[in-house]
Order: structure tokens, then sequence, then C-alpha cells
């Protein structure tokens, strides 16, 4: 029957003649069905219009509805049926959703008990469709039932009810419980046997296998202990002529070897993906999108393999897509997080990169509609200004940069904001040029006004960048600085309901005295508001970098002049919260090296022979049992704690003859 | 002897020839070592299997399977299917060949973005060539546009095909290639390739390979002797060597 180019039929025509529930016009219903099918495979566009008139509904009564009385045409109905609906789901968001709603799912699954194998392949295959969306419900995987069901699928001979056994659990699998459940239950020797089938049996093998394993040590154990070669097949796998097995096959092993190195260390497997990945980026395809993913989790912390990496070549060959062509969103953000993680560790790498001058790309990258791109570029900008040569040498922190990131912290995504919040906080942690310019661009008061965000990690990442920014500066910029934040907001952030913003806001605090003698003043200012929050910080937290950096501030603060030193002492005879001892004889005996150089080097400051009020305030260090605990440590594991101890001693005993002793 | 054998003795031959550093090789010299190269009746069987199998020649793959009794590696029910599919495209009945793929396997074009607009791209070259003006515009703003819509990549060639409709003498266009017959079996061999793939079947036979392998090692070994070489694969015929 010759068809013509452009449908005649009328889509909402189409979706009555679906609908009728007349038997006699099953015929024409089959010949509507198979029409609406082959109009939306491949089409996007059709299957959004054809979402919104209604047609999901319509098909699913199909499945539900389907008479007996006529089993010929009840068969065809009920393939094209689940055909229709599996192409409405197919990598498109809002059919998902309205085949969800439409109840499909429960009629579909029935499909597979079917005598028929037409319409197991086919329902089969249409679940498997669904399984591959977020927005597929959660197979419960706690249920004794649901696992046996499970087990039936993937036992089956059917390889595309193989295959949706598989991909239900890449779906559903998310807690350590359910992987141990499902190993438990016998699915591992299963997929393992599954990786010697067809391509598509393979592929759902191993993003299942990768699944079940992800951060769980025992499965990976258990794994390797039920099928010796099973790593030893994935390691083939990544040779496969399939490029998409080749990427899950190295996403495996990357997991397994993230989560249990030792078990891939003697295979020597770990160096070659570094080659196979990179061959993988020439993918025109999604595998192409997603093998810089790959690689950043391959290389992330691990410095030796940065420096593999290095040495093949990746940052060329990362840095030769941006002069190609305009990037793929996901392919681009990709690339981005891949150098750097590359660029994390090892200067050369960064200077190499530096080299290439594609640094063009950056200021496009910054304001590119893609929320997650920016986000992208923002962590690599961070990693590349940790090469302090090149931020001193100015070669790649301009004017534009600087105000795209400032703007990219009025951003409405929280992510792209503490992204970019990063990158700011390394680029003005030295040279004055860099920190002025950020001044100049206005970065100042967003930095302040993110410091008051609702959002702790937002807040907490704002302090952290002002804390970078006074960092080694003259008192004129803190001034500056501070009549912007007042006293009264540091003190704010410094009692912050967070431990880590505390911390952050205390080596703010650190920072702003260390150095000229006025800065201490800033201490005492409002009758001591900001040393007696220090105070108070010290007294009652248990988090050790607040700690830290609390006693680097009297540390800072007892450097100073008689009045300062005075304040100290106050602080440092006051008991603690915790075991009621005077502070300074408390973190003394702390199990933090840190925490014990500062309190000696206090120490050293409080009693320095020089200053006047030295020989009082040593009496009243004696009187706190101070020499006995110092006697105790003149043998410190830390040889910082050691010498500063002896020091102190020394300057204690030139105080002691002829004083009353305790 | 048949011509198959001496093609693959030949390849044999050579590869064995490269550990070695003779410079003048007699062809009664070199005939005497292809007689002692051993190759298996089996594996030259599954080879011609393979390719009739690939290639699709169902009839001579059942009688080959019959007289031979080597198993093809595939259902040959499913090649008919196949072979349906890509004979519909090669005919430039396209729409039948996309209901006839989408009955094989759904999930193809759905999740092949490039194919399904080269099958669309090949509908509208048809509709012009067939004079059907109004239709072929139709068409390209109701099918074609959206794809080029949906994925930009597209665009370019969209441009190309759309051009056709902009020339009176489409024969003299520049985009003339466009309505040639290698167009259709270019994009019927996309599809046939598609369909192997979801069944999970090499798409290329390995003959081909076999022969430019054969041709490859020639030419590395000629760089180190002179041997009698086959120049003409469809005659396998052993020339020289030249002195």
């Amino acid at each position: 029957m010759p068809t013509s180019a452009v449908s005649h039929h009328r889509p909402d025509d189409l979706i009555i003649r679906l609908s009728s529930s007349s038997s006699d016009a099953d015929d024409d219903k089959l010949k509507a069905l198979r029409y609406l099918k082959n109009q939306i495979i491949g089409n996007r566009t059709k299957k959004l219009s054809y979402i919104k008139l209604g047609a999901v509904p319509a098909v699913v009564s199909i499945l539900s509805d389907s008479s007996p009385a006529n089993f010929e045409s009840s068969l065809s109905l009920l393939v094209q049926a689940a055909a229709t609906i599996g192409s409405f789901a197919c990598g498109l968001d809002a059919g998902v959703k309205a085949v969800l709603d439409a109840g499909s799912l429960p009629l579909l699954f029935d499909l597979i008990s079917y005598p028929n194998e037409k319409i197991v392949d086919a329902g089969a295959r249409s679940l498997k469709i669904i399984y591959q969306s977020k927005l597929a419900p959660k197979y419960n995987l706690f249920q004794e039932k649901n696992l046996e069901s499970l087990m039936l699928l993937l036992n089956s001979e059917n390889e595309n009810v193989g295959g949706l056994g598989a991909s239900i659990i890449t779906h559903s699998c998310r807690t350590s419980i359910e992987q141990k459940a499902l190993s438990d239950a016998g699915v591992l020797k299963k997929l393992v046997s599954l990786l010697g089938g067809s391509l598509c049996q393979r592929e759902a093998s191993l993003e299942s296998l990768a699944t079940i394993t992800k951060e769980n040590p025992e499965v990976i154990s258990q794994l390797v202990g039920l099928e010796e070669r099973a790593l030893s097949i994935i390691t083939e796998l990544t040779k496969d002529k399939y490029p998409r097995t080749r990427l899950l096959s190295c996403l495996c092993l990357i997991s397994v070897r993230n989560t249990s190195p030792c078990y891939l260390e003697d295979m020597g497997i770990t160096p070659k993906l570094v080659p196979i990945l990179l061959d993988l980026l020439d993918d025109p395809g999604q595998v192409g999108d997603e093998a810089p993913f790959a690689l950043s989790s391959l290389v992330a912390g691990n410095e030796d393999l940065q420096n593999l990496a290095f040495e093949a070549n990746v940052v060329d060959k990362l840095c030769d897509y941006f002069q190609k062509e305009v990037l793929q969103t996901r392919r681009l953000q990709g690339i981005l997080l891949a150098l750097a993680d590359l660029c994390s560790a090892l200067e050369k790498c960064r200077s190499r990169l530096l080299s290439l001058q594609v640094f063009n790309f950056v200021t496009d990258a910054l304001t590119h509609r893609n929320a997650e791109v920016r986000e992208a570029v923002c962590i690599f900008l961070k990693c590349i200004s940790r090469s302090v040569q090149n931020l001193s040498a100015g070669n790649f922190v301009k004017e534009s940069i600087i105000s795209l990131l400032i703007q990219l912290l009025n951003s409405s995504f929280t992510s792209v904001q503490i992204a970019a919040l990063g990158a700011i906080s390394n680029i003005v942690v030295d040279f004055t040029a860099n920190k002025s310019l950020f001044i100049q661009s206005g970065g100042l008061g967003e930095l302040i006004q993110l410091s008051k965000s609702m959002d702790s990690s937002i807040r907490l990442n704002a302090v952290w960048a002002l804390s970078n920014l006074i960092f080694l500066t003259e008192s004129q910029f803190k001034d500056d600085v501070m009549l912007e934040l007042t006293t009264t907001a540091l003190y704010g952030l410094i009692c912050d309901s967070e431990a880590s913003v505390q911390e952050h806001a205390l080596a703010f605090l650190k920072n702003l005295v260390d150095g000229q003698l006025d800065c201490i003043e800033y201490v005492f200012a409002e009758e001591g508001l900001l040393l007696q929050a220090v105070g108070r910080q010290l007294r009652s937290a248990l988090k050790t970098e607040v700690l830290v950096q609390g006693m680097y501030v009297l540390c800072n603060v007892a450097s100073g002049v008689e009045f300062h030193k005075e304040g100290v002492m106050q602080e440092l005879l006051q008991p603690i919260h915790s075991n009621h001892q005077p502070m300074i004889i408390s973190f003394l005996q702390s199990p933090i090296s840190q925490l014990r150089v500062i309190c000696t080097w206090t120490i050293i400051n409080l009693t320095f022979p020089s200053s006047p009020g030295a020989p009082d305030r040593a009496v009243k260090l004696r009187n706190a049992g101070i020499v006995p605990q110092l006697k105790n440590m003149v043998n410190d594991s830390c040889l910082d704690v050691k010498l500063r101890v002896r020091a102190a001693l020394g300057q204690l005993m030139t105080f002691g003859d002829g004083l009353a002793a305790v | 002897m048949s011509l198959f054998w001496i093609v693959i003795r030949q390849l044999a031959e050579i590869e064995a020839m490269q550990a070695t550093s003779k410079k003048v090789i007699t062809k009664e010299e070199w005939e005497k070592k292809l007689n002692d190269v051993k190759i298996k009746k089996e594996d030259m069987n599954k080879l011609v299997m393979n390719f009739l199998v690939t290639e699709g020649y169902v009839d001579a793959a059942e009688k080959f399977r019959f007289e031979s009794g080597t198993e093809p590696d595939i259902d040959l029910a499913t090649i008919t299917d196949r072979m349906a599919v890509k004979k519909a495209v090669q005919c430039g009945n396209v729409e039948d060949a996309i209901e006839k793929v989408n009955d094989l396997n759904p999930e193809i074009l759905d999740t092949n973005p490039q194919l399904f607009f080269h099958l669309q791209q090949q509908r509208l070259i048809e509709l012009i060539r067939n004079g059907k003006v109004e239709e072929a515009l139709e068409f390209a703003q109701e099918e074609l546009a959206p794809r080029g819509e949906e994925n930009p990549s597209f665009l370019e060639e969209l441009e190309r095909t759309v051009a056709l409709l902009a020339f009176e003498d489409v024969a003299n266009c520049p985009v003339k290639d466009l309505l040639d017959i290698s167009q259709r079996l270019k994009t019927a061999s996309e599809v046939n390739a598609a369909i192997l793939t979801s069944q999970s079947h090499e798409k290329d036979p390995k003959l081909p390979s076999l022969l430019k392998m054969l041709i490859w090692a020639q030419n590395q070994l000629d760089e180190k002797a002179a041997y009698p070489r086959i120049k003409d694969l469809s005659t396998a015929k052993l020339e020289g060597p030249s002195i």
C-alpha cells in the first residue's frame, strides 16, 4: 500500500482510533498504532507533540485491554503497543514521565511472562529503556521476592530479558547494603558469565558490575574470590573493538582501582588505561563525551598517574579539542574537569597547558550558557592558579577573568558560586597585583555578601577567600577590608553554627593580626569583642582545626605589646569545658602536634625576657603547672615541639630562681 | 587449486619470510614453500560463509551450508529481514525501509540519530527525484528541519540537501551528487551496518581484510626481496620475480 511522504493522518484522529473500544476496530487500531510508532521512532519533536495530545494513555490502554478473543491481532497489538511505549521513553524525560504516569510499568512486566518470544522481547526492550532513565522508580532490592524475580530475569535465555535484569541493577542499586544483598543472592557469577555474551549483554553487565562494586571493597573481594578471572576478562574487554565496551570496561576497572587498588597492581593494567581513554576521546558520539570523565576519575588525586598521562601528551591532546571545533556541552565540561585534575598537583602540567595559549576559550567558557560548564571552568581555574610562578608573572590572570569570576559569584547555582569562590581564593592568595585587581573590580562587596549566605558551604568558601585575600598584606589594605566587613560581622562568623566556618573565620583573624603591630588592635576593638570570641571558641570547640586556628591568633597577638600579652594570658588560664583544666595545659597535652607547637610558641612569646611583664606572667604560668607539663614534653615525638619546649623552659627558668615555687 | 588457497598460502608464506633476509626467490622455490603451508579447509569455509552472510546472500549461504556443512554464525532468517531493508533503500523506498527496520528492532533508529537523519534525507532526495516539489518542501519543513534543531551538527548536510530544491536543473547543480545512486547505496550500507551491530555481528566481512593484509605484506616484503607476487587479486596469479 503506497504511503505518502507527509502525514495525512491527523494526530487527534489517530488517538481517537487508538482509543476505540470496539473490538471490530482491532484491525484499524493496529494500523493506527503502527503508524504512530513509525512516526515517533527517532523523532523527538513528534514524541513531544503526541505526548501533549495524550497519546500515551491511549497506547497504554491497548496493553491493558487487549482482548484474548482475537488472539492473532491481540499479539500484534501487544507487540506494537510495547514498542511504541518504549519509543516514547527513549532518551526523553517527558516521555518516561508520561509512560510511568499512565501505569505502563506493571503491564510491561506482565508481558515478560508471555509464552510468545516476540512479546517478551518487546516488553523487555521497553522496560530496559525506561530503566535507563533516572526517573524510573527505584526497584526495591531489599525485598526477598524482588530479588528472586531479578535473578529470574538475569537467568533468562532471552538476551533482552537478561539485559533488563542488568539494567535494573545499574539503575536501582545505590547503597552498600543493596550491593551486598545482590552479591549474596548470587548476581556476580551471572554477570560475569554475561561478559562472554552478545554485545548488549556485555555492555549491560559491565555497567551493572561497576554499580555493584562501587566503593565496596567487600563485594570486590567477593567478585575476585568467586571468579578469579573476572578482572582479566574485564581487562580484555578494554581492547574490544566496540568503543562503548572499551569505555564501560575502563570505568569498571577504574572503580575497582579506586576502591581496592591491590587487585589491579599485579596486572599492571592501570597505566595502560591512559592511552585507551585517550583514544576513546576521538569517538564523535557519546563515548567520546564520557571519556574525559573517566580520565578524571582515573588520575584524580594520583600523582603517578597524572605523571604518566603527562608523558603520554594528554594535556596537548585535550587542548587540541578547543582549537578544533565548537564543543558539545558535555564534552566541554568533561575536558575542563580532566584538565583540572591533571593540573591539580603537577606544575609541569600547568606550565605545559599555559604554554599552549588556549586561554581565550577560558573566558568563553566562563560565560557559557550551561551552568555545569561554568562550574567546570572555575574548578579548572582553581587548579591552574596553583602555579605560583605563572600567577606571579601575571600570565593568565587578567581583568576580564577576574570580573567574570566576580559575576559568577552572583550565579543562581550554588555549585557555580562555590567553584568561583575556589578559583578566587587561589588567585588572590599571593601577589598584591591580583588582590588589588580583585578589589578594584568590586569583588570585596560580593565576598562579604556571600559570607552572610544562608548556605553554610557558601559562607565557608567566602570566608576562605577573604582570609586568603588579606594574607600577607599591608595594614592599609587590611583596614580597607575591615571597614567593609566590620568587626561585628567577623564576630558573627567566628561564632558561626558551623565548625568549618568558625575555622576559616579564625584563619582570617590570624591573617589579620599577622604582621604589623597595629593590626593586633583589631582583636581588642569594641571592648575586646573578637578576643572574647576567640576565647569562647577555644574553650568549647571540638574540631581540631578550630582550636589550631584559634591558638594561632593568640600566638600572634602574644607577639605584640604588653597589653596584648596580658589579654592572651587571661584567655590561656581559663578552664576549658571538656576537662576543666586551664586551656594552656590542656592544649599542651593535645595529641595534635601542631597545637602543641603553637602553644609552646605562645609561651615563648609571653615570657620573652625583654618584655617588662614577662616575670609576672612566668609566675602565673608556673602557678598553673606549666613547668612539670613542659618537662614531660622534653622528649616529644615531634621535633618542632621538642625544640620549642626546651626554649620555653629555658626562658621560664631565667625567672625561676629566687621566686616562690608552687 | 582454488584462487583462495593460493592467496592464503601466499600471505602465510610472506609472513614467515619476513624473518629471513633472502634477496631473490625463484618461482620454483616459492611454489615449493607455498605447498608446505598448511591451511585448514574448515577455516576457508568459515571465511566464505562469513562473506556470504555479511553481504546478505541468503540463498547462497543456505546452499553453501547444505553443501559444505559449515554453520553460519548468525541466524539466516535475520539476514532475510536485513536484506529486505537494504533492498528497499537501494530501490528508493525509504519509508518502507524505515517501517521494516522498526519492525526488526525499534531501538535502532531511536538510538542512531545520524542514521535516522540520513534516512529522512534520502526520503527528501527521492521526493525531489520524482519531481514532487511541493511534497518535498512540506517534508523538508515538517520532518527535516526538526532534526537540524535537535542536532546542530546535521545543519550543514541539511542545507546541502535542501539546496536541491533551489535548482531548476537538478541534474547539473552543485549538489547533484546527492541524486546519484551511490548516495542510496551509502545510506543502504549505513542501515545494514546498524542492523548488524544491533545483532552483535561484525559489520565488515573478514575476506577484504585478508586481502588488504596480503597487499600490505607484499609491499613490506618488496623492500627486502624479489619473489613471485600476486598482482591481480581476481586471478591470484603468481608473477615474477622480476630480476
